[in-house]
């Protein structure tokens, strides 16, 4: 550093070429310039943040705040939403017998049935979740033992998978489709919901498996190797992950759209849930005309074909039929924040305009420190 | 090529090293073996010429970079925490992908490193290619280049060309055998410096059979010594046959020197490399570091402790404790970012930044010298917002060191040189050429026809023209040493001038009258140069006077004024042209230089007419009193002092015939020693200067402008000001006055001399004198040495802690480097104080705007950026992911796309805080100046201040808290999938710290808005980019259409809203204290508000409190 602070003192001072030390003028003055910039004047907005400044700024915060939250508090309260929980802990509950005999090598399935009353009826289309609880599906080994190129529909990956997969990613050395814990541990009970009748017959509420996962991911994210025309072909020297009781071609045999990798049951299964209790969508019952109600009040049973275990872990399984509105399920949390935060903005505001009239005209006059 | 045996390598490699490590060096003419090969060659052991100022060689940049980078141990912790994620068990991020950030870091520390070496490298290679004339064997000086140039070789410098080597003068072509040198580029002292050939040697290259013996290199640029051994005589030299690489040949057709040092030549040695220092603020942020180290570890050892047991699907469960052990490593690597990984290249970025403004201000550029402020030292800018106390020397600092022949006592009798006090008086800068010129037509009235040559008025309207030219130009190269028209126009008076031609006309040629001694003495004993006008000059004056210092200059140009006009100065003689027109020769037997220990110099002429063997001494007053017979004249000189004038004295002896004989034998050998030559030298000089008979003068040394002003507001700042000073009590008491450090109110104020502060600072004392100085209004220590001067800053400044600062003008190394600021003042004398300064100012009122302004400004930018930094870092991301641990089993999930995460830190959340420590400005430059007190917020613990620290962190835990658990409860239970979850997460994070910092922005410039949208619109546009590319490129982690379906989602906007008014809600008591009880710069704020003439009055009311 000082070393060239002195060779640039060297060049100042060394007569370069014959117009060295030549006459005054020549050498340009190292005066600053003079300009807004580098003088550190350049206009300026110099906010000061007293009470008299901001209070506007909370009144508008509490009058848009508040209405916002009732809004949202009203959306939340019009959804309509029933939770159901058939884990079977309980020694009374239907599905006790499956609970405690599910494991992941049973292949013979286990049913059971939970009646239950819906008390209102559900306008809408109703989207049927199913949920877990307890559940770490963003713990992260988990997370990432997953292979995307080969779920992207990718030939060499289908063959040789990423080594995150590991240790679900080879079987006695033939590579498993889709590989990976998550892919692996894939939910697999079958729900079905039937209406009882006044008569007490069960009518079969039809359920639509398509139209639940992301678009993108559907048609981008997701594809099968060598298209979707004959997928046994396709996965052919590929192996079942462990868990599975069937390989990938054959998630959805009836329709070669929603088979193999881009079975959307799968693909919601695969896109990981952010906290240890979740819903997935599992099915959608769309509404059939305006003047029935999609699911008319009375006694429904829920069919369950149980073959996910989560004792082991102290999990839960819930089945969740809801309602949606433009805010998606519900959730009064929302709307009683804003409520909440509106008001407290506003009686800030309040207690900000006492203050401004009490000190800051003071401030303003010509008395400012002492 | 011969072969050597290696063992013959080995034993020359071994001579070589001993040969350089001798006390004693035998160097001899390379002459005799040019075109011999190497090894053949005498002086083959030092090293040649060529200079390598570069770190680094293209070969061994990467690995040796990487090498110095890894001294700062931040580097080493990152680059650990990346090795660390290659370890499967533990890592958080893909190894690879951790490794960016520090590769970033790394890679662009490592090319501002390269270019700056790249720099070193260009101006070493035009500097090893200029050219130079080097004899040789064609018995002609050959053109070669500096790198060529060897120990032992002959170099021939032309006039106006710089010296490549240390070189020993052999010949010139001046008849009396000197070579005039400017050292400006070693020391920035731009008056001429003769140097004389060796004495005792005849320039023969070819016949130069004789052996240099010259010590070992050093640093001293004001020291050497060698002999000359041709066999038998020995003929000794000092510096004063040096002319020392840098030095520019001036006044000389040409020199031919023999090289003495190659490489390792006095400058070279000088160049010791930037001074570290390491700013109050810098220590304390190192401690917060540490506090953030521990609270990352207690985070992780949270994470890592309870004994969970997830069930993870895959396989195998690790024992308890093995997994808490890797869990704690996984969260380091993830939290890792609390230690802000950025914040030491921001800070560095940002004092570049401060550095640019302060020395592009114009207000710190002083017209007259065309100088800016110079920052030497690039890392304390903040620091000069914290300063306690300041010290300063006087000369040449508060004042201009710019001297005024005032008054002078001969034989007894005063005469006051009235006229003189007016001109003093009026000499304003601005107004200087006025009063110079209305001063001509006066000069003439008073009858001043001594003159007979008539120089001084036609001097004054060249010297008018020419100075009008150079402010026209703007050119004002200070090629003018010591010669400002205030020292050169002396009105001369009148009874004084009556008693001149009285002598004259009495005494004949006989020239023994004390008048005519006086201003003899005067002419004579100074080392003054006379410069006739010179092409490279470009002045046509007839005489220029170059003076090492300006009393001197002032000296010589009162005696022109009263006809005793110097005209020539040779090593050997002295020409003085008497009023009556008639020339003298004096015969310079010797000269005694000038040295801080005697404080006198001596010159010993022989008086062409009488020859008489007299010895003139001039020195400062109590270093010739102690010499005289009988005190004289004391009371003129304490009447003097008390007008805070500079005294000095001068003297006259009469030597005889023998004892000068005796005498200059033993000067002689004193000269040719090698040992101790300082200390005969000095005796000899000693053993001359008795019985000295006195005349005296006084001079004054005007005050700079605006010192007492500037004192008065470092005061109001709340800044102790200590002059330390050389100076009589009377003078500085005097000078205290003058500037306002000392006032008539009964304020306490300490006066100390040197005598006593030596008492004062013994151990057992020190503790009483702190507490005693503390309780003073303002302290002046006069008689002090330099290095007393040091001790009372050392004292001061590890007694009291407090943040110190030392202004100096001159010489006093010691002082500025004991200080934690040192402020050197380009001024008048020396500039070695400039050299070891961290910041060279050209004037004292500098001071004033570069404390109160631009330390302010610094200090509070740079504390507020830190404080933002550590606060940014725990809320985006450490937090929001620590939260995010509970609910993934405490995993080391991250919820956002690790790409994302770090352009996070890299790109959309690093030029903000940047810009903020660069730019922002809490208050204007008009009311720091105008209400000093506010300098005071810096001063001690400052804005920066360890509750600050915790209460910055304790806001974002909140913050991060908010951010994360609003959108937590509003997506609970819910079918949202991790990245989705960290979008809004993310978004929020960005817009909360943006927010912050918008509302810590005090002045919201054009630069400002287009960095802050800025930064949010290219988080926007990377974002939505990387999430539409991004299929499968970046495995495991899909962020594919994340941020896009979000954004199609209403809730997505209202979670992001209400989370960060929430999140900022806490600063409605900002708000409400800024409204109840406003701090300082608040109120300041308001003031800055009001337009200008309001702003004034109400400063100008305020004051008068």
């Amino acid at each position: 550093m000082m070393a060239s602070s002195y060779n640039a003192k060297e060049e100042d001072g060394h007569p370069s070429g014959a117009s060295g030390h030549g006459g005054p003028g020549v050498v340009k003055s190292k005066k600053p310039d003079n300009t807004a910039f580098k003088q550190q004047r350049l206009p300026a907005w110099q906010p000061i943040l007293t009470a008299g400044t901001v209070l506007p700024a909370f009144f508008v915060i509490g009058l848009i705040f508040i209405p916002i939250g009732i809004g949202l508090f009203v959306t939340s309260n019009n959804i309509k939403e029933f939770e159901i929980d058939y884990t079977g802990v309980d020694m009374d509950s239907p599905c006790y017998t499956c609970a405690k005999n599910s494991s992941w090598n049973n292949t013979t399935p286990c049913t059971c049935s939970v009646d239950f009353t819906l008390e209102q009826p559900f306008e809408s289309n109703v989207f049927m979740y199913y949920g877990l609880s307890n559940f770490y599906q963003n713990h992260r080994r988990y997370v990432k033992s997953r292979d995307d190129s080969q779920l992207n529909g990718g030939r060499s990956a289908l063959m040789e998978p990423s080594k995150e997969c590991e240790p679900y990613r080879k079987t006695d050395g033939v590579p498993i489709a889709p590989c990976g814990a998550i892919a692996n541990s894939l939910f697999n009970d079958t729900l079905e919901l039937f209406h009882i009748d006044s008569n007490g017959s069960r009518n079969a509420i039809p359920l639509v498996k398509k139209g639940i996962a992301w678009w993108t991911d559907k048609h981008v994210k997701f594809r099968n190797p060598g298209g979707n025309n004959n997928l046994t072909l396709a996965f052919q020297g590929t192996a079942k992950p462990v868990n599975w009781r069937k390989p990938v071609y054959e998630l959805d045999p009836s329709d070669p759209e929603n088979n193999g990798f881009i079975n959307e049951d799968f693909i919601v299964w695969m896109r990981t849930a952010a906290l240890p209790t979740f819903r997935k969508l599992y099915r959608i019952i769309q509404k059939k005309s305006s003047t029935t109600p999609t699911l008319p009040s009375g006694k429904y049973t829920l069919d369950i074909t149980y073959n996910y275990p989560v004792l082991s872990f102290d999990g839960r399984k819930r089945m969740i039929l809801s309602t949606i509105s433009w805010m998606g399920g519900k959730n009064p949390f929302l709307g009683i924040a804003y409520i909440t935060v509106g008001s407290i903005c506003f009686f800030l505001g309040v207690v900000l305009l006492i203050i401004h009239y009490k000190y800051d005209t003071r401030n303003n006059s010509a008395d400012i420190p002492n | 090529m011969t072969w050597r045996s290696p063992l013959a390598l080995m034993r020359d490699a071994l001579r070589g090293q001993r040969a350089r490590e001798k006390d004693l060096r035998n160097l001899v003419s390379n002459l005799p073996y040019e075109g011999l090969e190497k090894a053949k060659q005498p002086n083959r052991h030092f090293p040649s010429n060529a200079i390598k100022t570069t770190k680094y060689t293209l070969l061994l940049f990467i690995p040796m970079n990487l090498f110095e980078q890894f001294h700062r141990l931040a580097n080493i912790y990152f680059v650990g925490l990346a090795i660390l994620n290659f370890i499967p068990v533990v890592n958080a991020f893909q190894p690879e992908v951790a490794l960016i950030p520090i590769c970033v870091i790394l890679s662009l520390t490592a090319l501002k490193d390269a270019w700056e070496d790249f720099r070193r490298y260009q101006s070493d290679r035009k500097l090893n290619n200029t050219p130079c004339l080097i004899y040789s064997k064609e018995k002609q000086f050959m053109e070669r280049r500096w790198k060529d140039v060897r120990v032992g070789d002959f170099v021939k410098v032309v006039c106006n060309e710089i010296v490549p080597a240390d070189l020993l003068l052999l010949h010139t072509s001046d008849p009396n055998s000197v070579c005039h040198i400017e050292t400006a580029n070693l020391d920035g002292e731009t008056n001429l410096k003769q140097r004389t050939v060796v004495s005792g040697l005849l320039f023969e290259p070819e016949s130069f059979s004789g052996i240099v013996v010259c010590e070992k290199p050093n640093n001293n640029l004001n020291h050497f010594k060698c002999y000359e051994k041709p066999d038998k005589e020995r003929a000794g030299a000092g510096i004063e046959s040096l002319l020392l690489r840098g030095c520019t040949v001036r006044n000389t057709d040409h020199a031919v020197g023999f090289v003495v040092y190659a490489h390792e030549t006095k400058s070279m040695l000088n160049n010791n490399g930037p001074r570290y220092k390491r700013s109050k603020l810098e220590r304390k942020l190192n401690i917060d570091v540490i506090f953030c180290v521990i609270l990352l570890f207690t985070m992780c050892l949270v994470g890592a402790l309870p004994p969970y047991l997830v069930p993870d699907s895959s396989g195998h469960l690790d024992s308890p404790s093995l997994s808490g052990f890797y869990m704690f490593f996984t969260l380091i690597i993830l939290l890792q970012i609390l230690i802000p990984i950025s914040l030491y290249v921001s800070i560095e970025l940002v004092k570049i930044g401060q550095i640019f403004f302060v020395t592009n201000d114009t207000d710190l550029f002083d017209e007259e010298t065309d100088s800016r402020i110079q920052c030497k030292a690039l890392n304390i800018t903040e620091d000069l917002g914290q300063i306690e106390y300041v010290f300063s020397d006087k000369t040449g600092t508060l004042t201009e060191n710019k001297m005024v022949f005032r008054r002078c006592s001969i034989m007894g009798t005063e005469y006051p040189h009235k006229e003189n006090i007016r001109l003093a008086v009026l000499g304003e800068p601005e107004s200087e050429e006025e009063v110079i010129f209305d001063q001509r037509p006066q000069s003439l009235q008073t009858g001043w026809s001594l003159d007979a040559e008539d120089t001084n008025p036609r001097d004054t309207t060249q010297r008018r023209g020419s100075r009008h030219r150079s402010k026209v130009t703007g050119i004002a190269q200070s090629d003018v040493a010591f010669s400002s028209p205030l020292e050169t126009e002396v009105i001369p008076d009148k009874k004084l001038l009556q008693q001149i031609s009285r002598a004259e006309s009495s005494s004949g040629s006989r020239k023994t009258d004390p008048y005519l001694d006086f201003f003899l003495a005067l002419a004579i004993c100074n080392t003054v140069v006379v410069s006739m006008a010179t092409a490279q000059r470009r002045r046509s004056d007839n005489l220029r006077y170059e003076a090492e210092s300006p009393d001197e200059a002032a000296l010589v140009y009162a005696a022109k004024a009263y006809g005793f006009i110097l005209l020539a100065r040779t090593p050997d003689s002295v020409t003085v042209r008497l009023p009556s027109g008639e020339d003298l020769v004096f015969k310079v037997l010797d000269t005694l230089t000038f040295d801080s220990n005697r404080k006198r110099m001596s010159v010993l002429v022989q008086h062409p007419i009488t020859k008489e063997y007299v010895l003139y001494t001039k020195g400062a007053d109590y270093a010739i009193m102690e010499l005289l017979g009988t005190p004289y004249a004391q009371h003129h000189l304490d009447c003097y002092a008390k007008e805070g004038l500079r005294t000095l004295c001068v003297t006259k002896k009469v030597v005889s015939a023998k004892v000068y004989e005796s005498w200059s034998v033993d000067r002689q050998r004193a000269l040719a020693a090698i040992d101790n030559k300082e200390e005969l030298i000095m005796d000899t000089a000693v053993q001359l200067e008795t019985n000295l008979s006195l005349l005296a003068t006084g001079i004054e040394d005007r005050l700079q402008e605006n010192v007492p002003d500037t004192i008065m507001a470092l005061r109001e700042a709340g800044i102790q000001v200590w002059v330390l000073t050389g100076d009589k009590p009377e003078t500085a008491v005097n000078i205290g006055y003058a500037c306002r450090l000392l006032e008539e109110e009964d304020l306490i104020a300490l006066v100390i001399d040197g005598r006593t502060l030596t008492m004062a600072l013994s151990p057992d004392l020190q503790e009483r004198f702190v507490d005693l100085a503390k309780r003073c209004r303002s302290v002046l220590c006069c008689r002090v040495t330099p290095l007393q001067k040091s001790r009372v800053v050392k004292v001061i400044r590890e007694k009291l802690k407090v943040m110190t600062l030392a202004v100096d003008g001159a010489n006093d190394v010691n002082m500025i480097q004991a200080a934690d600021i040192g402020i050197g003042i380009s001024g008048q004398e020396g500039m070695q104080a400039v050299m070891a300064s961290d910041f060279a100012i050209s004037r004292f009122r500098h001071l004033k705007k570069l404390l109160l302004v631009h330390g302010h400004w610094c200090y509070t930018r740079l504390a507020n950026m830190i404080i933002y930094f550590f606060y940014k870092n725990v809320q985006a991301y450490v937090n929001l992911l620590f939260w995010y641990q509970f609910f993934c089993g405490f995993s080391g999930t991250a919820m956002i796309d690790y790409w994302l995460m770090i352009f996070f830190n890299l790109f959309f959340t690093s030029a903000p805080p940047i810009m903020f420590g660069i730019m922002d400005k809490d208050v204007s430059a008009e009311v720091l100046l105008g209400v000093p007190e506010l300098y005071r917020i810096g001063q001690g613990a400052g804005e920066y201040k360890f509750s600050t620290f915790w209460v910055s962190i304790l806001d974002a835990f909140y913050q991060s808290l908010v951010c994360f658990f609003i959108p937590y409860l509003a997506y609970q239970d819910s079918d949202i999938d991790i990245f989705t979850f960290g979008t809004p997460l993310n978004t929020i994070s960005l817009f909360t710290i943006l927010l912050h910092l918008s509302i810590e922005i005090k002045a919201w410039t054009v630069v400002h808005w287009v960095i802050m949208l800025g930064s949010v619109a290219l988080y926007f546009v990377v974002t939505l980019a990387y999430s539409a590319i991004c299929v499968t490129c970046n495995p495991p982690s899909n962020p594919y259409w994340i941020l896009q379906s979000q954004m199609a989602d209403p809730m997505f906007y209202l979670i992001c809203l209400i989370s960060t008014v929430v999140a900022l809600l806490p600063y409605t008591f900002h708000v409400m204290r800024n409204s109840i009880t406003p701090s300082p710069i608040v109120q300041a704020r308001h003031l800055d508000r009001l337009d200008h003439s309001e702003r004034e009055q109400w400063i100008k009311e305020w004051r008068s409190f």
